[in-house]
């Protein structure tokens, strides 16, 4: 093996990661701020509020994202009125497709993540909310939602990585993400292990930041919790 | 007495699936009174307590405040409130402590107190800052004000509660079995605190087991059975010379 080539192309490598870095960075907080709305309307007491969310989350987990993504690429493209409309700047850029895919995609997850931590709260905080006569957004403001917060994080931390290696796949629509780079490159070096290796150490190493900065921020918000390892007593 | 009572309840019926918990259960609360609900478990005394701020829907029944009825109407099964403002306004003026504290977690001991006051009723922050500690100060627990509850015993902690609960200013308190929850060493220095409430002419309703702090604390004892009053009167009475064989079988039980 010849890992020359990997010093050489480390530059267009790091390009790559950029883009896979915006991809996810703006899918995620895209997703984050449509999974709220979500989750909200996922426990209303109304059925048909409820219906709707259930609907889209049943549908974008239910189906591959690489489908999604090429529903959005190759099949809105069909249609005269979309190529007509004023979003067709944003629609015929395979960046904004990726995008478009993948805040939908990750907002039904997110949305069923903050729906598990709003249920998750115990009843009876929710009660001595009611019980001090907090009205229902207030009881959100104050309590619900930075107790959900705390609890969501794992989990949510969980989803962008799982959003970031799903990012590999905007390279099958000519994004040059850091796999759609990588194998630009191998396809002028014939060099797939050196490059694939390096690639899969990029994507490594931004994994490890966001699990690190997901522990600080866990440790932070979820301080009041004390203690976050479970002691195991001895024995006798 | 011919002043409006601060709180009545009249004919409470709850009904969970088929099992009828509450069956027309009426009572008086006039200011100043100590009430002290008893009975077996089962008997409902805590889904009457949770009855009347609405924690628990009543399925029939009315509930009257400061001589103001709570506006309700029926839903699909139970009666469900009809004016949110009426019956948040009610709420803020009717204290409750839980058996099991629910303190906010991440919120401070102060923060918790003060939450009330500065947020609902929107009082001014340097005055409520100033009333949170005097009533910590009151139930003994001033120095934990920047600790959060995991960090505190139970007893502890529902001293906080009841803290929280008294920074709104209550015209009536209602404790649902307070010391349930507590280990015996910890029960006493809650119903110190509740005995010192008691004894400032504050108006409260007890669900409780403890039968002595009862007895010597309450204006009123009510014993309940099955879903009804079944003996109604003071301490001395319902303690003393208890009318019927239920509530005698109860009473001699726990002594």
């Amino acid at each position: 093996m010849d890992f020359s080539v990997v010093v050489e192309y480390f530059p267009r490598l790091l390009e790559g990661a950029w883009v896979s870095f915006q991809l996810v960075i703006l899918s995620v907080v895209l997703g984050g701020v449509f999974a709220l709305p979500i989750a909200l309307a996922r426990i209303s007491p109304i059925a048909w509020v409820r219906a709707i969310p259930f609907a889209y989350i049943f549908f974008f987990r239910g189906t591959p994202l690489l489908v999604q993504i090429f529903l959005v690429y190759y099949g809105a493209s069909q249609f005269e009125v979309v190529r007509e409309s004023i979003f067709w700047p944003i629609l015929e850029e395979p960046f904004w497709c990726a995008i478009i895919a993948f805040t939908l995609n990750t907002s039904a997850y997110t949305a069923e993540i903050f729906r598990g931590a709003i249920q998750a709260i115990p009843q009876g905080e929710v009660e001595a909310c009611k019980v001090v006569g907090m009205s229902k957004v207030q009881m959100y403001r104050r309590v619900l939602l930075p107790r959900a917060f705390g609890i969501v994080l794992p989990a949510y931390g969980n989803e962008i990585i799982l959003m970031l290696k799903g990012s590999a796949l905007a390279s099958t629509i000519t994004i040059l993400d850091l796999t759609g780079m990588a194998r630009t490159i191998i396809a002028r070096t014939y060099t797939p292990m050196e490059i694939f290796l390096a690639a899969g150490a990029i994507y490594l190493v931004i994994s490890i930041v966001i699990i690190a900065l997901f522990r600080q921020i866990e440790l932070r918000q979820n301080r009041y919790l004390g203690t976050l390892s479970i002691k195991v007593p001895e024995k006798g | 007495m011919s002043k409006t009572p601060a709180l009545e309840l009249i004919n409470i019926h709850k009904r969970f699936g088929d099992v009828d918990v509450l069956k027309g259960i009426s009572l008086k609360a006039y200011d100043g009174d100590v009430i002290s609900i008893l009975g077996s478990s089962g008997s409902g005394k805590s889904t009457f307590l949770r009855c009347i701020n609405l924690l628990e829907n009543p399925t029939k029944g009315e509930i009257v405040f400061n001589g103001s009825k709570l506006d309700l109407v029926q839903g699909d099964s139970d009666l469900v409130a009809n004016n949110m403002k009426q019956l948040t306004q009610m709420r803020q003026q009717i204290g409750f402590v839980f058996q099991s504290f629910n303190l906010w977690p991440h919120m401070t001991i102060l923060q918790n107190v003060m939450e009330g006051p500065l947020n609902v009723l929107k009082r001014p922050k340097k005055e409520v800052a100033e009333y949170a500690e005097h009533l910590l100060r009151k139930v003994g627990i001033a120095e934990k004000k920047d600790m959060y509850p995991n960090q505190l015993s139970g007893g502890q902690q529902q001293r906080v509660a009841i803290a929280r609960t008294l920074a709104m200013d209550p015209q009536v308190i209602l404790f649902d079995e307070p010391t349930s929850a507590l280990d015996p060493e910890l029960v006493g220095e809650v119903l110190g605190v509740m005995r010192n409430l008691a004894e400032e002419g504050r108006t409260m309703l007890i669900v409780t087991h403890e039968m002595n702090f009862a007895r010597e604390v309450s204006s009123d004892v009510v014993f309940l059975h099955q879903g009804v009053v079944e003996e109604k009167g003071t301490p001395d009475q319902v303690f003393g010379s208890p009318k019927s064989e239920r509530c005698k079988a109860f009473i001699s039980s726990a002594f």
